[in-house]
């Protein structure tokens, strides 16, 4: 039925098929749009925020995913600033990617607000202290740069195409596109970094206060080197999953190995410093506000294991498994490895966000819990179901891979 | 900005006597109700009712009969410091008077996306889940113009009283004075308190109680040493009260010599077994 | 231009893009922002003119002074007044909430009401008040012409001693029946025990302020025992040193860790109801010691050795009694307190300048043990406490006017010759004016109700009483039920007629000697705002009921309206001179003054002096020299009275009218002969089998809820804590040790089972908890008023089992068997 609009010379799979597909995902989209509503309509007491939890589950919905994305501005980096030729052939699945997260989180964002109508308040009444500013400013930015991005994708649609002006108009916005991955991965290097800040400078929250450089402290750079040490991998496994239900290959080997071997690296340095991070924090400004370590990992789901997990089994092992070139050259491995590394950055933002939240600073003070509501799962599931219909979508639709047709001739 | 202003010249305080407080709650009362503080059917929801100022039950852990409790009513600290939650807010909705040391809070600024609430270690920061008031039972009667009336999903907290200070200053105006006398301006709780546990004023004027208070050994703050410098001080004559007013690490806390105020050691509680 | 899809996209981009240039996108956005900040649903509350209008709080009897401030008609805040002789500065947190019991339309009663569902359910429909009169006179009218006043009864909560109080009594006395009683409170025990051992009418009067060692035997002092606003501005006095100079010591004698216990400067944990054994064993400790006061004893008091009477017995005195029963290691057996304890207590105590032993049971809002207050008062009189600054003080009563004689017509003193429910005044119980829960016993063992019409004044025994929900029962039994409440409480809920009185905001009302206060004080409260609805002040409804019943009953009322009765009453405080109608801070009126000097009333009128009072809202007395020893005991020694001779007389009366056997038994006594006439501790009766019940429920009570016939006003929920009240369910403290014998842990559902009844609550492990008790919390677990208070916990009183204490009847509610049951 859609033929006319499938790129040329590829397989697809029948309209029906996809129809069927898109449905569990529409699904999600459906459950996300009542909640939505009902927490704009209703208030954010359809969820189980509190004021103790003030941050909660959207809100380490978004940090993951706005370090998951960091694929997209790491790998424009690569591509058209350190001149990865190779990584040609991934960029736009990754681009996708990355448009999808972000916007994905702004739109929690802003249900996650108490008074989205005020939202731009950030902008007008801007408190330069503030890390979350920052965030703001340059979430919004990269979110169009991300969409300029998209907009030449877009137009290698088929029907697209055949539009002159819109050709051209596509075309030429490729050529400049490494303006564009430049201001990217100069927004990028900030918010994410920010969102680190927004933590550390919490000084009060003895949990995620950190000292650092200037005005960034080291949560700042660590929350960098996270995103960009786990994007790439994020990309490799969406890739991977894509190559998985349309059951054919789309990206050549060399791309992706060489987005695991930039991935072993960089999580590498990651984790030598965030052991570096978390020894400084241990001896320094744990004894400093008079508490001890096992103080902020005392109670039920928030034990000492979630470290363990980050540091071992989330960090150090798939940075062994990626940096031993058997190791990431095999499949099971590689995507063992990659789903580890992009468990473990998760983790982490959910330790900066909720055990920081979950543990009373006062020493009377009592620990309470929190279990999100169907709502806040609804929102956040709704994310991904949009990614889901996107990413399926602009596969099905637009020429993303550009070896597909190459790696998969059509004999008929 | 214009030179020689009174740039950090008053420092509005208050001093918390834990001895003298009976834990009776009028404070938190006397707030709400000078605040227009909301209510709501199920306030045993800790986590989510309003409360700017808020009484903390604290115990000796020790067991029966040797047990004590004892209170810390806490209002919002002031910080003196690069307020926690000033620096963060992305809106500029709360800030920092240098002239009077009042952390503020606009209401009608905020956004709601409670980054403060993370930010401030004393949960002096209150989020309105709701909207504000019940509404057709005729309890908007008792509202007080003089402070608005909180909508949905934005933060609140303790203002030390704001309005009063204006209502103070506005009365000082039009007697032709710029200055207030000490007890012109104290807030809503300091007055409801019936014994007299709170004592409200100018840390930087010599003359006014509170400066003399703070300089006493029993004079702590709540968490002093992450730095916040609060301007809500309390004072307790029993070590272990002051001893939960910050963590310590094992053996860091040195007890204050059992001292009072007319160096007489009764003032103090002895243990149970040497009485 | 012809639609093209390409001049169609166009459009819209270019559309989109040209919008972007016109103020449309940011007037909207600035519009939706201004719109949060005036959404319709938020109140806006409109202002007008400020002004604030002093008064005094009458939602308990500590009647504080208050300032209202107001913007026009409003009302938006209550203040503590500075110029208020009671609790200068500050009020408690009921008070302080006090605007919602106002305001909240959905507490009150907004006219005059006929019941229109079943009964309990609070569904009324709106008559006038016209024909509210009609239906209350018409039904009294007919029982007096039946000859049968006395099928009236009234339950009449407010403060003994107070116009309407007053009023409510002579209109019983009027219509014909004895059937007027009162919610029991320590106030009864104080006058009793008064009366027995000081020949005394005078309210208590504890000289707090100038005292340097306060020994509370189970008074509340941080938990609203006396005049709330009054002890706990002492209470912070005590901090600053007194005028002497000196830091107050505190000890409180209780068996849980209330705040006052924590806060004071000692705290002594004697077994529930023991405490008139250890007073009696710090007795022990001074007299052995020779610490007492030799000269009161000697000169002041009588009992205290042994004497010999006229027909030549020898009998015990109470040094004799106490050196032989309350050793330290006695005492320790009973109460469970360290002898060496009892010792050093003693030892303080006695040693102090101005000691005084404070008697009292939580709040004053229930009845204490006849015993325990003697012997706390015989500790007074041991280190001659009473009638010396610091001590107790001996007052003259408030000079009110008598109300003029009543004449009662043959209908009425007929009925008032018929014996009253409850028994109180008889032989049985030969002090004792009033006892409401022998009133319900008599209603339920009854096959029909001796009560036709039951009027109910500023009470809520429903909920109040702790009599194992006796009273709902006997509700349930009475055909006819008047409700003056202003509140829609769970007894105005069993009323077929409401005529509802004015809430404390909206009337001119007395409050007259605030419990303990050592100095006589009437405050007089104002109309702060108009009244909201269609409510009459229960004072002008009693006046216009009267009139409504007519003949002689009528006529017993003679005065306008209820301003002038009150008027008539105060004309004896003009006549009386001396007193204050307002008040400097700097001159506290409990701080002593020689006589003669010190503040002089302004006023030369009796008018003069009335109108400062509705300005002022006080009247009072301060404190004065020590009063002269001649005359000041009224009793038959005229000596303050350690074995008190009145008892002895009543013991054997009652012995000569029916055995001593059987006298003794229904005075619910254990002792007898001269012990029965001095402070002396008996063990409560176990009422049921320890081993079926091995654990003992105490209700507790706290300052920061109403647990009497106020509701608390909603704001006060902020402030109990989330062990004490979660949901729906209220929590029973108990001590860790006691909670792991049963396997219970912090949280968990239980059921606290009585003989009578059964309660579910959570478990709060409280290591300030004596083991094997359990700690209930007064106040909750309502069944009536609006979501606000409605179904929040549960109410202790439901499965109190009551003792009787012995010679005063008043229900012995701390010594409940219970046992703890997991759900
Ligand atoms: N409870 C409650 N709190 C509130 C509000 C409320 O309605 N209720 N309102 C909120 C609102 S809207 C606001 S704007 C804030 C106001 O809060 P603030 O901004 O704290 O307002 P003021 O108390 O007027 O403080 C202004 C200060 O500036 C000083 N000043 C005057 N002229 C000058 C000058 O020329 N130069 C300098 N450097 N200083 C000067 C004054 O002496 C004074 O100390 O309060 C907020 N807080
Ligand atoms: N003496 C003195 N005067 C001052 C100042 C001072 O410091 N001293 N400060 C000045 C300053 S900075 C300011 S901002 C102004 C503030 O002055 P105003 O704006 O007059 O005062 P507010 O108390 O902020 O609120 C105004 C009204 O808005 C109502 N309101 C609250 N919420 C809502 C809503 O959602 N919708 C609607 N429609 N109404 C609502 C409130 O109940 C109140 O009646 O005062 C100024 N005047
Ligand atoms: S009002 Fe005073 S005594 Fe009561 S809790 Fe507050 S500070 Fe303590
Ligand atoms: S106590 Fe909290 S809300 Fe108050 S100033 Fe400090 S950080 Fe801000
Ligand atoms: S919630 Fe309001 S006050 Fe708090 S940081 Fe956000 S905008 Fe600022
Ligand atoms: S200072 Fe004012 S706003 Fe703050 S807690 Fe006290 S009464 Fe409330
Ligand atoms: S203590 Fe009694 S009189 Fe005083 S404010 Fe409280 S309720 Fe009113
Ligand atoms: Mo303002």
């Amino acid at each position: 039925m859609d033929s006319p609009l499938l790129p040329h010379g590829v397989k697809r799979c029948s309209t029906w098929a996809f129809f069927f597909w898109t449905l569990p995902w529409l699904a999600l989209l459906a459950w996300g749009g009542l909640s939505a509503f009902l927490c704009l309509w209703k208030g954010l007491n359809q969820t189980n925020m509190s004021n103790v939890f003030a941050f909660a589950l959207w809100i380490v919905f978004d940090l993951a995913v706005i370090a998951l994305g960091a694929g997209a501005f790491f790998t424009g980096f690569l591509t058209y600033i350190m001149g990865q030729k190779e990584l040609k052939n991934i960029i736009k699945p990754a681009v996708i990617i990355g448009f999808i997260c972000y916007s994905g989180a702004m739109a929690m964002l802003g249900i996650d607000i108490g008074q989205p109508i005020r939202g731009w308040f950030i902008f007008w009444h801007a408190n330069i202290h503030s890390m979350l500013v920052e965030v703001s400013f340059c979430i919004t930015c990269y979110l169009m740069v991300l969409a300029i991005e998209f907009i030449p994708i877009i137009l290698e649609n088929r029907k697209l195409e055949e539009i002159k002006e819109l050709r051209i108009f596509g075309h030429s916005l490729h050529e400049i596109m490494a303006v564009f991955a430049a201001t990217g991965t100069f927004l990028s290097f900030f918010h994410q970094g920010s969102l680190g800040g927004m933590f550390g400078v919490m000084y009060a929250r003895p949990f995620a206060a950190r000292e650092g450089f200037y005005i960034w402290p080291w949560t700042f750079f660590l929350f960098v080197l996270s995103a960009i040490a786990c994007g790439p991998c994020f990309t490799i496994l969406c890739t991977k999953l894509t190559e998985f239900f349309s059951r054919k290959k789309l990206v050549p080997d060399s791309a992706i190995q060489l987005l695991a071997k930039i991935s072993a690296w960089l999580l590498s340095l990651y984790m030598v410093l965030k052991i570096a991070d978390y020894l400084g924090w241990m001896y320094g400004i744990i004894p400093r506000s008079g508490l001890t370590f096992e103080s902020f990992f005392r109670e039920g789901p928030y034990g000492v294991y979630l470290v363990v997990c980050e540091i071992i089994v989330c960090g150090i092992l798939p940075a062994i498994i990626l940096m031993v070139p058997k190791g990431r050259q095999n499949q099971g491995w590689l995507i063992i490895a990659c789903l580890l590394n992009c468990t473990g950055i998760v983790l982490n933002r959910f330790l900066f966000i909720v055990v920081t939240l979950a543990i009373p600073v006062m020493p009377f003070d009592r620990f309470w819990g929190y279990l999100p509501t169907w709502q806040e799962w609804g929102i956040g599931f709704a994310v991904i179901g949009y990614g889901f219909l996107l990413f399926s979508a602009a596969y099905r639709y637009l020429p993303i891979f550009p070896k597909e047709r190459e790696l998969n001739p059509i004999t008929e | 900005m214009k030179k020689g202003n009174d740039h950090g010249k008053h420092k509005y305080g208050m001093v918390i006597d834990i001895d003298k407080c009976t834990g009776c709650g009028t404070c938190m009362v006397a707030c709400a109700a000078e605040n227009n503080v909301s209510v709501r059917a199920d306030q045993s929801d800790k986590e989510r009712t309003i409360t700017w100022m808020r009484l903390y039950k604290i115990s000796n852990g020790k067991e029966f009969p040797h047990t004590e409790v004892s209170y810390f009513p806490r209002p919002c600290m002031h910080c003196d410091h690069h307020p926690p939650c000033v620096s963060v807010c992305v809106a500029t909705a709360t800030k920092l008077d240098f002239n009077t040391g009042i952390v503020s809070q606009i209401y009608t600024r905020c956004i709601g996306c409670r980054y403060c609430q993370a930010a401030c270690p004393y949960g002096a920061r209150y989020f309105n889940w709701w909207d504000a008031f019940p509404q057709d039972k005729g309890m908007d009667r008792y509202l007080t113009p003089e402070v608005s009336p909180r909508m949905r999903g934005v933060v609140e907290k303790c203002t030390f009283c704001h309005h009063r200070l204006m209502r103070a200053k506005t009365l000082a105006y039009a007697e032709d004075r710029r200055e207030l006398e000490e007890g012109e301006y104290v807030t809503a709780c300091t007055e409801a308190c019936p014994a007299q546990a709170i004592t409200f004023g100018d840390l930087n004027n010599p003359e006014h109680e509170v400066s003399k208070l703070i300089k006493h050994p029993f004079t702590f703050r709540l968490l002093e040493r992450i730095g916040t410098e609060p301007k809500v001080y309390y004072h307790s004559s029993r070590d272990w009260v002051r001893k939960l007013g910050d963590n310590f690490l094992p053996g860091e806390y040195t007890p204050v010599v059992n001292k009072t105020w007319a160096e007489e050691e009764w003032s103090t509680k002895p243990g149970r077994d040497e009485f | 231009m012809k639609l093209t899809r390409r001049n169609f996209i166009a459009a819209v981009i270019g559309g989109v893009a040209g919008i972007q240039a016109t103020p449309l996108p940011w007037k909207l956005t600035d519009d939706v922002a201004i719109w949060t900040q005036n959404w319709p649903w938020v109140p806006v509350p409109p202002t007008g003119e400020f002004a604030e209008v002093s008064s005094v709080c009458n939602l308990c009897p500590g009647g504080c002074g208050i300032a209202v401030k107001k913007v026009d008609e409003r009302a938006i805040k209550i203040e503590g007044r500075t110029d208020y002789p009671v609790n200068p500065g500050g009020i408690c947190p009921v008070g302080m909430g006090g605007l919602q019991l106002l305001y909240d339309e959905s507490l009150r009663f907004t006219g005059p009401m006929k019941r229109a569902g079943l009964r309990g359910a609070g569904q009324f429909t709106e008559i006038s008040w016209g024909e509210a009169f009609d239906i209350v006179a018409g039904r009294i009218s007919t029982l007096r012409k039946k000859g049968m006043p006395e099928a009236i009864a009234a339950v009449d909560g407010n403060p003994e001693g107070t116009t309407v109080s007053a009023l409510i009594k002579r209109l019983m006395r009027a219509m014909g029946s004895p059937n007027y009683v009162r919610p029991p409170s320590i106030t009864d025990t104080y006058r009793m025990g008064n009366l027995l051992m000081q020949g005394t009418l005078s309210p208590m009067a504890y000289d707090l302020e100038n005292s340097d060692y306060v020994l509370s035997f189970g008074a509340g002092l941080l938990e609203g025992w006396g005049a709330p606003g009054r002890v706990m501005n002492a209470w912070g006095m005590w901090h600053d040193g007194n005028p002497s100079k000196r830091k107050t010591r505190i000890v409180q004698v209780e068996s849980r860790a209330s705040n006052t216990a924590s806060k004071a400067d000692m705290w002594v944990a004697p077994r529930p109801g023991t405490d008139g054994a250890l007073a009696l064993g710090l007795a022990h400790v001074i007299i052995k010691s020779g610490q007492y006061d030799a000269r009161f004893v000697a000169e002041h008091s009588s009992g205290f050795d042994d004497w010999r009477s006229l027909e030549g017995t020898t009998h015990t005195g109470f040094k004799r009694l106490v050196l032989e029963k309350y050793s330290p290691e006695q005492v320790a057996k009973i109460t469970g307190v360290n002898p060496k304890t009892i010792v050093s207590l003693a030892k303080g105590f006695a040693s102090a300048k101005a000691p005084v032993a404070v008697y009292g049971k939580g709040k004053d809002s229930l009845n204490g043990s006849l015993y325990e207050f003697m012997a706390v008062q015989s500790l007074n009189a041991l280190v001659g406490s009473i009638n010396r600054s610091g001590g107790v003080l001996l007052p003259d009563p408030i000079p009110l006017s008598n109300l003029p004689i009543l004449k009662v017509d043959a209908i009425a003193s007929e009925g008032l010759k018929k014996p009253r429910l409850d028994q109180a005044g008889t032989m049985r119980y030969p002090f004792t004016d009033s006892l409401i829960n022998n009133f319900t016993d008599a209603i339920n063992n009854s096959p029909k109700s001796p009560v036709d019409t039951l009027l109910v004044f500023s009470a809520n025994p429903f909920f109040t009483l702790p009599d194992g929900g006796g009273f709902k029962n006997a509700l349930e039994k009475i055909p006819f039920i008047v409700s003056f409440s202003p509140y829609r409480d769970e007894t105005a809920n069993m009323a077929d007629l409401i005529l509802p009185d004015c809430t404390y905001l909206e009337k001119i009302n007395d409050t007259v000697w605030p419990t303990g206060l050592q100095y006589p004080l009437y405050g007089l409260s104002k109309p702060v705002v108009e009244p909201l609805y269609n409510t009459r002040n229960t004072g002008d409804v009693v006046i216009e009921l009267s009139r409504a019943i007519g003949e002689s009953v009528g006529a017993g009322f003679p005065w306008e309206n209820f301003e002038e009765a009150l008027q008539a009453r105060a004309k004896g405080l003009f006549d009386a001179g001396g007193g204050l109608v307002s008040y400097d801070s700097d001159a506290p009126a409990w701080q002593r003054k020689t006589a003669g000097k010190g503040p002089k009333p302004g006023y030369k009128s009796f008018d003069e002096m009335w109108e400062e009072m509705q300005s002022g809202g006080m009247w009072y007395r301060p404190v004065s020299s020590p009063k002269s020893w001649k005359g000041l005991f009224n009793t038959p020694s005229g000596k303050f009275e350690f074995s008190s001779k009145l008892i002895a007389q009543a013991i054997e009366d009652y012995s000569n009218k029916i055995s001593k056997k059987a006298a003794l038994k229904n005075m619910s006594l254990a002792a007898i002969d001269d012990e029965a006439c001095m402070a002396h501790y008996e063990a409560p009766k176990a009422g049921a089998d320890s081993s079926a019940y091995p654990l003992r429920m105490l209700p507790y009570e706290m300052m920061n809820l109403a647990s009497g016939w106020i509701p608390s006003p909603p704001f006060l929920y902020k402030t109990i804590f989330e062990n004490q009240l979660l949901k729906d369910k209220s929590f029973a403290a108990v001590n860790p040790k006691t909670a792991a014998k049963y396997n219970l842990k912090e949280g968990e559902l239980v059921a606290v089972k009585s003989p009578v009844g059964e309660l579910q609550v959570r478990i709060n492990l409280f290591e300030g908890a004596m083991p094997g008790i359990v700690y209930l919390p007064l106040g909750f677990g309502h069944t009536a008023y609006d979501e606000f208070l409605k179904g929040k916990g549960v109410n202790p009183n439901n499965i109190v089992q009551a003792g009787q204490d012995p010679i005063s009847g008043y229900p012995v509610w701390w010594n409940t068997p219970v046992k703890l049951v997991k759900v």
